[in-house]
């Protein structure tokens, strides 16, 4: 329907053959998606498949041997001068799974800092938006608590509201809710579905089903490197096609 | 015993204090101060440029600094001192005095042995906090200076401390180069009166016990105050810069 022209002007990432090996281990194999604009896109596979490589190459946070992956109409894999990269790498949101907050700072310091360092925001600028991304994660009253004093669900979604406070267009969760107690799971996944109801294009690993069933546009079943079936939550969930994605939802269900 | 070691006090304290100054050098414990100071003040940061450079991807900045690191602290301090003392005049043809050459032996030597501590404190960070910073945007030395070293050191300082006084120790062994300190001091008072060397270096003792016995007094109590926060007490990082008002905000 719509011309290639359009359809390139569309994809907010474009992951092309990338390969990456750990010594002679193959983690990812000539791994080729694309995520659209405003699209959620939920990974999911058995662990050890490259899940989470594959989302740390994204922001190359991770390299690659091979392959490129384009954002922005840029390869961020390609050389380039590492303002260049930090550059591209503060316009791509990432959370974390072990929330990796700044425990030194507050919290209200922990959102403002990379947009008054990065961005040369000025500070009472950054401090106001600061609060307001924390009141939309809920955690205003928090503002003035330290990291340490918080709550492993409150922790993360500090960390969410600290990468909206770049206002990347592309915001990426690597496995956000594994750290997470039980009854903190659904706090961070609420404000998932929040911002992906704002139209944010994400992607996502997680073991969360729920979520994916209910939030995702696509998900990429991956499994030893590769991605073995890209559906929608529909198809996937009733009828995967490849054999090794019908064992892991078998797996899941008992 | 007691009234000897007092009437040497009451002779020459003014020696053990500043030695001979005016008349001569500024020496004893003014100059024992004084060069510890200094040697603390410029090994610091010092050693913070080494660590970096030990943890740099570089290996042109990597392996001179290694190799510095592990030779330094493989060789006793007084072959430094020593080293530093007849080599330098020869290569150099300048006359170095000798509260110089003591300066040098000891920034390089506590540089070296303080840049170990700073890079133990940035390695027991962990990659979570560099991935953050990097994720963000900011460029690696920018994560190094607003979100790893501000942790790292702080987590250190009971082990930077405890440099500290291991530093103000060794600023004895520049009685061998005849550095005039508080040591040096000492040995004089003792060559005048030659019968009462116990004395003489007992209250040569008792001062750097003073000094050296508060400086590990404070380590201690940031050692405490540190495991307290991490245990999530919430004690904030300010209040160990003034520790004043986190006594009153305590009571």
């Amino acid at each position: 329907m719509s011309t290639p022209e359009l359809q390139q002007d569309l994809h907010a990432i474009r992951i092309s053959k990338v390969s990456k090996r750990y010594g002679d281990f193959p983690v990812l194999k000539e791994i080729n998606a694309e995520v659209t604009r405003g699209e959620v896109v939920v990974i999911c596979g058995p662990s050890g498949s490259g899940k989470s490589t594959l989302i740390r190459t994204i922001n190359r946070l991770e390299e690659i041997n091979s392959g490129s992956i384009s954002f922005d109409g840029r390869d961020i894999h390609a050389p380039m001068k590492t303002r260049e990269l930090n550059r591209m790498r503060s316009r791509i949101g990432f959370v974390f799974q072990s929330f990796n907050l700044f425990p030194h700072l507050s919290v209200v310091d922990n959102v403002s800092m990379s947009p008054i360092r990065v961005k040369g925001v000025a500070p009472d600028v950054a401090h106001k938006k600061a609060l307001l991304l924390l009141d939309r994660v809920g955690l205003a009253d928090k503002a003035n608590a330290y990291p340490g004093q918080l709550s492993g669900g409150q922790q993360q979604r500090v960390a969410i509201a600290r990468a909206l406070a770049m206002e990347p267009p592309v915001m990426l969760f690597d496995e956000p809710t594994s750290a997470l107690d039980p009854e903190m799971v659904g706090e961070v996944l609420a404000v998932m579905k929040s911002l992906a109801a704002e139209g944010m294009t994400m992607l996502c690993v997680t073991h969360e089903m729920g979520f994916a069933r209910d939030v995702a546009d696509r998900i990429w079943f991956l499994d030893a490197g590769q991605i073995l079936e890209t559906a929608t939550p529909e198809e996937f969930f009733k009828h995967p096609r490849h054999p090794r994605a019908q064992r892991f939802l078998a797996d899941l269900r008992h | 015993m007691i009234s000897d070691i007092l009437v040497i006090i009451h002779d020459y304290w003014l020696l053990l204090l500043i030695g001979q100054y005016p008349n001569g050098p500024l020496g004893g414990l003014a100059n024992t101060l004084i060069l510890s100071a200094l040697s603390i003040a410029l090994a610091f940061p010092i050693s913070i440029v080494l660590a970096l450079a030990r943890l740099s991807k570089w290996p042109i900045l990597r392996w001179p600094v290694t190799v510095l690191v592990y030779v330094t602290r493989g060789v006793p301090l007084l072959m430094l001192i020593l080293w530093s003392y007849f080599l330098v005049p020869l290569l150099t043809g300048a006359n170095v005095p000798s509260f110089i050459t003591m300066l040098t032996t000891l920034v390089v030597y506590q540089g070296a042995f303080l840049s170990e501590v700073v890079r133990a404190g940035i390695v027991a960070l962990g990659n979570g906090q560099m991935d953050a910073g990097r994720a963000l945007g900011h460029s690696y030395l920018g994560t190094m200076r607003y979100i790893i070293l501000p942790q790292a050191l702080y987590n250190m300082i009971p082990s930077i401390l405890s440099t500290f006084v291991s530093t103000i120790k060794d600023t004895t062994l520049g009685y061998v180069i005849n550095v005039p300190d508080l040591t040096f001091a000492a040995s004089q008072v003792n060559n005048q009166l030659l019968t009462q060397p116990f004395q003489v270096f007992l209250i040569l003792a008792l001062v750097y016990y003073a000094i050296c016995w508060s400086l590990t007094y404070v380590a201690h109590r940031l050692e405490r105050r540190i495991t307290r926060r991490r245990a999530g007490l919430g004690v904030r990082l300010a209040a160990v810069i003034a520790p004043a008002k986190i006594v009153s905000e305590q009571s």
